[in-house]
């Protein structure tokens, strides 16, 4: 039987850079196989699915070596639009792929290009749609669908044009949890057609424990490959590589466990026929620290009564919000796409004004302040780094904040350089923006933000495209920021970075606010997270299937774990 | 947040062959532009209004009638001081050129309201299919619905990127004319290279789905005259016709107006 795919000694350098972005790689796979590719930013993940269409080296200039071969085609020898009925590739960025004005006719657009007649691509439609679970979105406008619709729409569309080869580039990233269930079902129903081999760029391990085999990659190199149950049981390899192990696998590797477990059954299995048990006195002990912070908050910062907000075209976005935030609080909202978080946390600067209701910016109405002096309080880093990103040096980026503000040279440049220090980019000082990496721009954009001195810090969604070393890295850069006084305001979907850092948790759904606690009474929940669509954190679950207890990381459980 | 203009409504003008929506498009841009006098370019104005609210497309033309109000006020004031005429009015105004500023108003609003209810009742795709039609060849048709669907998306991320600025204490309202086209930079250096970024992933992703991969590509959507695209187009040529034979005849034109 011939391998789907063979990838032979592929070395990749892109025109502009100096080091090779990948370095003598080689793998097959087969038919019908799910292939996961894993490793941290910078690794070469993209620029190996690139390779595999000949995107590399057709559209994108640099130095190739070595060779790919699908299905007995050489992608040096053919055309990228050739590959089309072979390799199905869907990128990172689904906003991008997506051009059409509806559904339907975004999934016809494959077909329509290899002039397939329109009854046949009726058809394919049909199928392809059916096949990501979208029938009956026929008629819909793409940028109306949410995230995971978005995803799933872009997977249709190449599958319409009946690939082989299917690559997914970190499919999951932005999605909610929601959304990611539904792509890893289609995962799955790729996995069990037996026909399509599938190729996944991934950085959580959870979503790849279905996968056949992995790919670690680092700095252009394979450095293992092998099947998944084995490859996620190796804990030390996959933080060596800027992978986040799987919760309950790395409490049983910290608590000396040979061959840890890879799900939360198999963990409750293995803990009670070791007989552990959980020091009760230890965990109190953590909750009481909790307490003991609380206490400490100081004057509400932000009040908000009663907050509704219709956008322009007659869509409500908030329902009537009441909510208090203190000094020093340090405050995760979470909800599924389109809950309102992002509409809520944009009324705090002045951004956004509500249509009812108000919110008070210490005492004084937002309506009433003008937004300049609103952003001095309240500093706002939005999603993406490159919506604010212009200047050549990243001093310059930093001093814009304060420039704007109005302060004396002096004090531009004093502020500027505490911000470079806390955001730990003193050594880039006079580098472009532009060279940095997208985490080291979040954290220059946090550091923009600093730089205005400001009380309050809203985060949308802050660690997004990062690695598991880069988030963790930012996250532990908030909580610094956290502990010198400053309060956090952070929206997120990623529930590990929630229940690691936050103090307090808002859970938002359809604009109103469902629950709103302590991070452990919100995580100890599972019937209000799944409300919003979320998933109870495994640590979490595990705790509770213990006995009363919510265990907020592997490592706060295994200081409890009594042998 | 939508910033589409299609509105998918199920009108007979929605159902029309593009290739007839593109033929009204134009005879309204002729019509509207050879008539001189007001009271035609009202009539004008008013059949192409009667137009959208048959289409239900007039909802796009709300949204804009802040723009339409500045463009029909700066032209009519515009003209009226350029121009000159015959008949003194007050100051420096005359009745024919005033006159003449009222109808390039109204013209020039109605081409941007023919232009809407064309975007309103015309998914890019059909665009692509009535441009193919006529004898242009694909890429044309694919490059121009591009640009039309890039429209929506760059105004999108501007507003993303001045939110961000404005949340960094950029204030556009103050400052000098030369300071204030310097604070647009901040603005204008994400945009563009957002916008780079986006046209470049998507040619990456049009290689990856088979464009130009065949001589001749086949369409999902059809395109094909009915009945009822054989009629309007008839009227259309009728109409033109009317409106020509005036023009020949002198009729429609402002006496007096001197340039």
């Amino acid at each position: 039987m011939p391998r789907a795919l063979q990838v032979k000694n592929l070395s990749f350098q892109y025109r502009d850079s100096e080091r090779k972005a990948l370095n003598s790689v080689s793998f097959q796979a087969k038919r019908g196989e799910f292939v996961a590719v894993m490793g941290p930013s910078g690794a070469g993940k993209s620029t190996l699915l690139l390779t595999l269409n000949g995107l590399i080296p057709h559209l994108i200039e640099g130095e190739l070596e070595g060779e790919v071969v699908v299905d007995g085609w050489n992608t040096k020898e053919h055309q990228t639009r050739d590959f089309a009925t072979r390799v199905g590739m869907v990128f990172q960025d689904f906003e991008t792929q997506l051009f059409s004005t509806n559904v339907q006719l975004e999934v016809a657009f494959g077909p329509e290009n290899l002039a397939i007649p329109p009854s046949e691509i009726l058809q394919r439609v049909q199928e392809s749609l059916r096949s990501v679970g979208l029938e009956g979105f026929e008629g819909r406008e793409p940028a109306t669908l949410s995230g995971g619709e978005k995803q799933r729409l872009a997977i249709a569309s190449v599958l319409a044009m009946k690939p082989n080869l299917l690559c997914l580039d970190e499919p999951t990233s932005e999605l909610d949890p929601a959304g990611r269930d539904d792509i890893l079902a289609i995962a799955r129903w790729v996995r069990e057609s037996a026909f399509i081999t599938l190729i996944m760029v991934e950085h959580s391990s959870e979503e790849v424990l279905g996968a056949d085999r992995i790919i670690l990659l680092k700095g252009g190199k394979i450095v293992a490959m092998g099947p998944s149950s084995t490859m996620l049981r190796d804990v030390n390899l996959l933080r060596k590589t800027g992978i986040r192990p799987i919760p309950i696998t790395e409490l049983f590797a910290a608590k000396g466990s040979k061959h840890p477990p890879l799900t939360l059954e198999e963990g409750l299995e293995r803990f009670r026929k070791e007989g552990w048990a959980i020091d009760e006195l230890k965990y109190r002990s953590l909750t009481e620290l909790q307490g003991l912070r609380q206490r400490r908050y100081g004057r509400v910062l932000i009040d908000v009564r009663g907050l509704e907000h219709t956008y322009e075209g007659g869509i409500k976005a908030l329902r009537g919000i009441d909510l208090q935030i203190r000094e020093g609080e340090f405050v995760a909202i979470v909800g599924q796409n389109g809950s309102g978080k992002t509409t809520l946390v944009k009324h705090f600067n002045g951004l956004l004004h509500p249509t009812k209701g108000e919110v008070r910016i210490e005492g004084v109405e937002v309506r009433e302040t003008d937004m300049l002096q609103l952003a001095r309080r309240i500093g706002f880093v939005f999603q993406n780094p490159d919506h604010q990103i212009f200047a050549e040096r990243v001093i310059d980026e930093i001093s814009f904040g304060p420039r704007n503000f109005g302060f004396p040279e002096e004090a531009i440049a004093e502020r500027a350089q505490r911000a470079l220090e806390a955001v730990n980019l003193l050594g880039s000082r006079d580098a472009d923006p532009f060279s940095l990496t997208k985490a080291e721009r979040q954290r220059l954009a946090v550091g923009s933000v600093l730089a205005s001195t400001t009380k309050v810090i809203v985060l949308d969604e802050p660690t997004t495209g990062m690695d598991y070393g880069e988030s963790i890295r930012m996250m532990d850069l908030i909580r610094e920021l956290n502990e010198k006084g400053h309060t956090i305001i952070m929206v997120t979907h990623t529930l590990w970075i929630v229940s690691q850092y936050a103090h307090r948790v808002i859970v938002m759904r359809e604009g109103k606010i469902i629950r709103d606690g302590s991070t452990r009474e919100i995580l100890s929940d599972p019937d209000g997270l799944r409300e919003a669509s979320l998933k109870q954190p495994q640590m979490a679950a595990f705790g509770r299937e213990l006995g009363d207890f919510v265990f907020l990381s592997p490592e706060e459980c295994a200081t409890c774990v009594v042998k | 947040m939508s910033f589409y203009l299609y509105l998918d409504r199920k009108t007979p003008i929605h159902r029309l062959d593009p290739r007839t929506k593109l033929f009204i498009l134009l005879g309204s841009f002729v019509i509207a532009t050879i008539q001189q006098h007001p009271l035609p370019a009202t009539v004008v104005a008013m059949v192409i209004l009667a137009h959208g609210g048959f289409s239900r497309s007039l909802r796009n033309i709300w949204r804009i009638t802040g723009l339409l109000t500045a463009i029909g006020i700066l032209t009519v004031l515009l003209w009226s001081l350029q121009a000159r005429g015959v008949t003194p009015l007050f100051w420096r105004f005359q009745l024919e050129p005033v006159l003449y500023g009222i109808s390039t108003g109204i013209k020039i609003d109605s081409m941007i309201i023919a232009g809407m209810i064309f975007l309103s009742t015309t998914k890019n795709e059909e665009v692509a299919v009535g441009l193919v039609k006529l004898g242009l060849p694909y890429s044309f048709a694919f490059a121009f619905c591009t640009a039309l669907r890039l429209a929506p998306t760059i105004i999108g991320s501007a507003r993303m990127v001045a939110q961000a600025q404005k949340s960094r204490g950029l204030d556009l309202r103050t400052g000098g004319v030369l300071s204030r086209m310097r604070k647009y930079i901040p603005l204008l250096v994400p945009i563009f290279l957002t916008t780079l970024r986006y046209t470049n992933q998507l040619s990456m992703a049009l290689e990856s789905k088979g464009f130009r991969a065949m001589e001749k590509r086949t369409f999902l959507l059809e395109a094909r005259f009915t009945a009822t695209d054989y009629c309007v187009n008839s009227a259309l040529i009728l109409v033109l016709l009317i409106a020509i034979i005036m023009r020949i005849k002198g009729l429609g034109q402002i006496e007096g107006l001197l340039f």
